[in-house]
């Protein structure tokens, strides 16, 4: 047996204005997940104890919470995996959301961009049309496995940076299950699909890879990649600054082997978007002059590497599409 | 706290090595709008006496953009890459990018785990007469402070510790996320760049932002992302004390001390000075600082440096 000491973010939004700690001692045996330690605590020293739990066993994503600052399905975090020197456990309500009562939150923006996406399947044709269920080959199927995993526990929202400084962003987890329709043969709205996601940020995305803690190993991080190439593929809503970055990049590559910085300024905000590229590049605050006055301004013209037509025959065999 | 069913990256070094010539990788922001990374790291390699050869016909990694575009590019460009090391018999590529140290690493699991995207590779690089044999490593310079150099040999090679200023690590997600690609150390907790703070006399700063995002790569997107990311993370190192911040990754840098002030409306002033790894580490071993780049920074760092009586 092993005593820990939780020590937990206490706070009612019927009572409290502002949250407190709880330190709460708990003998649990050594190999018990912070789950079965909350669960002691709440039965044996403090029934007042909240936090959202159902099955233990990582299938129903209720149980995520931070746990010493990261947060991840509490059921399936070992206790002697996290606890610190001190023998303690910071257990805290996931990020990015507003707390209710202790480790529970207010859950809605995360269901409202669920919703938004219209998460169930719109076939092309009439369930009348087929005398029995739609078939799919194994390898139409093998694209849509690891994102059927997902078990909405929203931890990857949680830990996502952009959420946390634009609440508008959709979020790993929603992008990752619009791949999952997108990428769908039987389904028909493909393309309304891809720009409501661009609508709700897509190309937001930092590639920071914070959604790679996935418990349940969606990789949502890839998955947004592959919406931004069906976006591309498609050409939806192509006049964005996402794409037109992304796009630009690729140019750039292929041109000179490098990433041309001025180019690729002036290339995303719009060439033709004046107040834009002077927002970016060129007013009193701003910070091109800033950076110009350092004389750290990148150059102009990019000299190609040497050998660049060996980038080019890279892009021309794969026929990238700049 | 690693996850249990991922295996980690089995490409670790952890034999020791006699030569001590390594390719190197700088990437396209330390020739560009970072000349002072490039050159602080030329600098850092003459004392530490290991000779860094530039693959000058290199191509840039793909920064994580051009798979958004396509899927196959990002891996073929690093197989160019790696097969021109190969060429010059150089297995062990050197980066100072976390961007590019990321996506390069990826390229090459991908290449190495997989006949199809090897054979895939060399069928387009037989075009110009290259070929990838796999044989190539990629480290980030931090790595090779601490595997190659060594904390203890660096701690000795220090002439200028840094006199406990207080320094906040900021990592930069792609030298260590994905785990499954990087996995030289834990992406939750990493302590390289702490490490390698105190061996050259400096006191590292814990805050729980030193391994989020800096925003660089929508820094364009949309307005105020970037900003509101730099201000959130230098934020909460000032208020754990930190007096510096030091980066192995140039792409933060033009975040990080270029966001700042903007970001000051919303998060109050912090105005942290960012160093490039290779520039403090090699003050610390005697380079001359005027010789460092220090004043192409926007929040000039030897302000602090003067306050700590490291520099007159």
């Amino acid at each position: 047996m092993a005593k820990i000491k939780l020590d937990l973010f206490r706070f009612d939004e019927a009572v409290d204005t502002i949250p407190h700690r709880d330190l709460v001692e708990v003998e649990v045996p050594e190999t018990t997940t912070v789950l079965d330690a909350l669960e002691t605590a709440k039965a044996e020293v403090d029934g007042s104890i909240s936090f959202r739990r159902s099955c233990r066993s990582a299938i129903c994503g209720s149980c995520s919470m931070n746990i010493n600052g990261v947060t991840g399905l509490a059921c399936k975090t070992n206790c002697k995996d996290v606890i610190k020197a001190d023998g303690s456990i910071a257990v805290d309500p996931m990020p990015n959301f507003q707390p209710m009562k202790d480790m529970v939150v207010h859950m809605d923006p995360f269901w409202d961009k669920y919703a938004r996406l219209k998460p169930y399947l719109q076939p092309k044709d009439k369930d009348s049309d087929h005398e029995r269920e739609r078939r799919v080959s194994p390898d139409d199927m093998k694209k849509l496995v690891d994102v059927a995993n997902c078990i909405m526990c929203a931890t990857c929202y949680a830990l996502c940076p952009v959420v946390s400084v634009d609440p508008a962003f959709a979020g790993p987890a929603a992008i990752a299950y619009a791949y999952r329709f997108i990428e769908d043969v039987r389904d028909a709205k493909r393309d309304e699909r891809i720009a409501q996601i661009s609508e709700d940020y897509l190309w937001l995305c930092a590639h920071c890879y914070a959604c790679s803690y996935c418990p349940k190993h969606v990789d949502p991080n890839n998955r947004i990649i592959d919406v931004k190439r069906a976006a591309i593929s498609d050409k939806v809503m192509m006049d964005e600054r996402g794409p037109r970055h992304a796009l630009i990049v690729a140019k750039s590559i292929k041109q000179t082997g490098m990433l041309a910085e001025t180019e690729l300024i002036i290339g995303t905000v719009g060439r033709f978007n004046v107040v834009g590229l002077l927002k970016v590049t060129f007013l009193g605050a701003a910070l091109g002059l800033r950076m110009g006055l350092k004389g750290k301004q990148p150059p102009i013209f990019m000299k190609p590497i040497p050998k660049v037509d060996e980038v080019r025959t890279i892009f021309e065999s794969l026929e990238v599409p700049v | 706290m690693l996850p249990e069913d991922r295996p980690l990256d089995s490409h670790k070094h952890t034999h020791s090595r006699d030569t001590k010539r390594y390719g190197f990788f700088p990437g396209c922001v330390a020739k560009e709008s970072c000349k002072e990374l490039f050159n602080s790291t030329m600098l850092l390699a003459e004392k530490l006496e290991i000779e860094l050869i530039e693959l000058t016909a290199a191509s840039c990694c793909g920064a994580s953009v051009v798979n958004d575009v396509n899927r196959d590019v990002a891996r073929v460009l690093n197989a160019r890459t790696y097969a021109q090391a190969e060429a010059l018999g150089l297995d062990d590529v050197i980066t100072i990018c976390s961007t590019c140290t990321g996506h390069m690493r990826a390229a090459n699991k991908e290449l190495i785990e997989s006949e199809e995207h090897m054979t895939h590779a060399n069928s387009i690089l037989g075009k110009f007469g290259a070929k990838y044999n796999g044989g190539v490593t990629v480290r980030h310079l931090l790595w090779l402070l601490i595997d190659d150099i060594g904390l203890d040999k660096l701690r000795e090679m220090v002439v200028r510790p840094l006199n406990g200023l207080k320094v906040a690590p900021f990592y930069g997600c792609h030298i260590i996320r994905p785990e499954n690609v990087n996995g030289w150390e834990s992406a939750r907790n990493p302590h390289s760049l702490e490490d390698v703070i105190e061996a050259i006399g400096g006191e590292a700063v814990d805050y729980a932002g030193k391994t989020r995002c800096c925003g660089f790569h929508v820094q364009l997107e949309k307005d105020g992302i970037a900003t509101n990311m730099v201000g959130q993370n230098m934020r909460m190192a000032k208020d754990h004390g930190a007096e510096a911040v030091i980066t192995p990754c140039p792409l933060c840098h033009l975040a990080l001390d270029g966001y700042q002030q903007d970001a000051a409306a919303r998060w109050g002033r912090t105005d942290l000075p960012t160093f490039h790894l290779p520039q403090l580490v090699a003050f610390a071993l005697g380079v001359p600082a005027e010789k460092l780049g220090l004043n192409k920074h926007l929040i000039d760092p030897r302000t602090v440096l003067v306050e700590r009586e490291l520099i007159s």
